[in-house]
């Protein structure tokens, strides 16, 4: 899922490369022209592929979204009846919700955990295996994982054992209909919080420490520490880090794909995202493919992601803190 | 958050100074965190340990005895999965093509790479950030257009379709982390090489990409991990049982699990095939795959 994590610091060398950019190219620099010349034949592979199979696709996305379509064959111009099918189907609206719960609320815990750990491992022995530990959930195939979460959870599971273990003997039925979203939500707290927490480490271990004896030298106690030395100083990577969880949230397929309890079907509708739902229309529909509310659905993840990431960049911009 | 010492007997004070300042000092705030990293911990390798001992044991041991030992272990689990359950062809499959595909990425990317954050051209900037856009498209919208596509060319149902996907796809990161990566190189050496009467291309070839070797490995590794675990582009695009994935060859042992007898022991053999690999990876470059996965080429 985190493919594209790379950003948290780029963007930032990213940016301070631009102004150099333009102070230091100079038209007497003899290394320029035999380098523009190659410049062409560096960039163009790249360039292509990406626009062939990445940039146009997208675009076809769109198009197809204002259409009628089966996959193959001749499109039938609909306008916007597409995103009336979706307005009107309440698979669609529930799988959109589902999309807003994993963003928020998933990333609302996810974010507060992995705080709560990153002050804790600030000042901790051993902090490099404890996320080399916690971060692994990461980088293994998410399907094994959502198949290990959801196996915990069955009827005579190891939750359930354990919870016997403490004397709680009826627990609520994980895998029913009700609960099960939830329970993919914890899971994917679980897989996320390692992630995070890693980012925020690396925040955070670019604050000197004397700030810290300062704050305490004049009474600050933690929480204060927290909120008045340590997100001040590290909001940067915590603004990048709520752009990668947007953009990684939204993404989210594969655990709840395989997370039906042992079913090889697609899970039940009540816990489709979007993700599963343009899938789902496109590739898994019973009957003829519906590639126009299939699109549709793809088109407004990006737009929301668009929109998401448009609103984190505005609510998070200020002055960076020198220290 | 109030600290233990609020909900202490008054008795406490008779306590030394020294001692009732510590006791003071491990307040709630500072012990709930440091309880739940370590929680944390503990459940993350007995998840893991867990899984991997349960492969070795028979389904009735694993539904009916979930927290004992396997009584005998089950090599078998671990053939019927190679075998039966075709993770044998599936890992080949999945082993070339993530190979294949980390390594084209790198013979594209880099060049780009390197001409977008070295060459001082006009339009560098903007192009960069142009790749950097694709990183927030989700594969759900370009997949229904490509699945066209591929047909089109008769393409679905096949592993080099797939594999030119693959790199396609992997471009918008890798071109982002290397650019980050050259970006940070010193121009000395690229102005001696040039007052040497080294070409562009030369210098590039012979300074700048070996010098830029840990880099390029994290990328080569960050895109193995990747494509070993893809599954969407592959559930969208393969068919044929020999073509199959690793992430494949699992969803389709579970779901003839719906058909035959539950094989549980089968399926967490299954599953530590495709794992275990990357774990060891992750064994022996754990730091490196972090840092790349979370800060990119900023060092």
């Amino acid at each position: 899922m985190t493919s594209d994590a790379g950003i948290t610091a780029q963007g930032r060398s990213a940016m301070t490369r631009g102004s150099s950019i333009r102070t230091t190219a100079a038209a007497v620099d003899p290394m320029h022209a035999p380098r523009r010349r190659l410049f062409l034949w560096f960039v163009l592979p790249a360039l292509l592929l990406y626009v062939v199979f990445f940039i146009l696709p997208t675009i076809a996305t769109i198009w197809i979204s204002f259409h009628k379509w089966p996959g193959a064959g001749p499109m039938e111009y609909v306008g916007l009846r597409n995103y009336e099918i979706l307005y009107y189907d309440p698979v669609f609206i529930s799988s959109f919700i589902n999309t807003l719960k994993i963003i928020f609320i998933v990333g609302g815990a996810t974010f507060l955990i992995s705080f709560a750990l990153t002050m804790a491992l600030r000042e901790m022995a051993g902090r490099k295996v404890v996320r080399s530990v916690i971060f692994f959930p990461n980088i293994l195939s998410a399907v094994v994982i959502s198949i290990l979460w959801g196996f915990l959870f069955q009827a005579n599971g190891l939750v359930n054992s354990m919870l016997a273990g403490i004397g709680i003997t009826s627990p609520p039925a994980w895998l029913n209909e009700s609960n099960l979203f939830n329970v993919i939500m914890i899971g994917l707290v679980w897989v996320s919080t390692g992630f995070y927490t890693t980012i925020l480490m690396a925040g955070i271990d670019r604050i000197p420490a004397d700030l810290y004896e300062e704050a305490e030298l004049a009474g600050a106690n933690p929480l204060q520490r927290f909120w008045y030395v340590t997100l001040p100083l590290m909001w940067e990577i915590v603004a990048m880090a709520a752009v990668l969880w947007t953009i990684s949230s939204i993404k989210i397929f594969e655990f709840i794909y395989a997370f039906a309890g042992g079913a090889g079907y697609l899970p039940s509708t009540k816990v489709w995202n979007t993700a599963l739902y343009s899938y789902a229309e496109a590739f898994a529909s019973p009957g003829t493919p519906r590639y126009g509310p299939a699109a549709a659905s793809a088109f407004v993840m990006l737009v929301l992601v668009a929109v998401l990431v448009w609103l984190i960049r505005r609510a998070t911009r200020r002055e960076a803190l020198q220290f | 958050m109030s600290s233990i010492s609020t909900h202490t007997p008054r008795g406490q004070s008779s306590l030394p100074g020294t001692l009732r300042a510590g006791l003071e000092r491990i307040s709630l705030s500072r012990l709930v965190p440091v309880v739940l990293v370590w929680a944390f911990v503990a459940f993350d390798i007995f998840v893991l340990g867990w899984l991997v001992l349960s492969s070795f044991k028979t389904t009735r041991e694993i539904l009916e005895f979930p927290w004992s030992l396997p009584a005998a272990l089950q090599w078998q689990n671990f053939e019927e999965a190679w075998v039966a359950g075709n993770f044998g062809v599936a890992a080949m499959n999945t082993l070339i093509l993530s190979v294949a595909t980390a390594g084209a990425t790198i013979i594209i990317a880099a060049p780009a790479a390197y001409a977008l954050s070295r060459f001082r051209v006009l339009g560098a900037e903007p192009i960069t950030m142009f790749f950097a856009l694709g990183i927030g498209i989700p594969a759900q919208v370009i997949v229904l257009p490509l699945y066209a596509l591929m047909s089109a060319f008769g393409l679905v149902d096949s592993l080099s379709g797939l594999w030119v996907l693959y790199v396609a796809t992997s471009l918008p990161f890798a071109v982002f982390f290397l650019t980050g990566f050259f970006a940070t190189m010193p121009a000395e050496l690229e102005e001696a090489a040039a007052l040497d009467g080294a070409s562009p291309f030369r210098t590039f070839w012979s300074i700048m990409l070996p010098m830029a070797r840990s880099g390029i490995i994290t990328l080569f590794i960050l895109n193995l991990i990747a494509h070993w675990n893809e599954t969407i582009f592959a559930l969208v695009l393969l068919q044929s049982q020999e073509k199959e994935t690793l992430p494949l060859a699992l969803l389709k042992f579970l779901q003839q699990m719906q058909y035959n007898a539950a094989n549980w022991g089968g399926l967490f053999a299954g599953m530590c095939i495709v794992i275990l690999p990357i774990l060891a990876i992750y064994f022996w470059l754990g730091s490196r795959i972090i840092e790349g996965f979370t800060l990119g080429g900023s060092k």
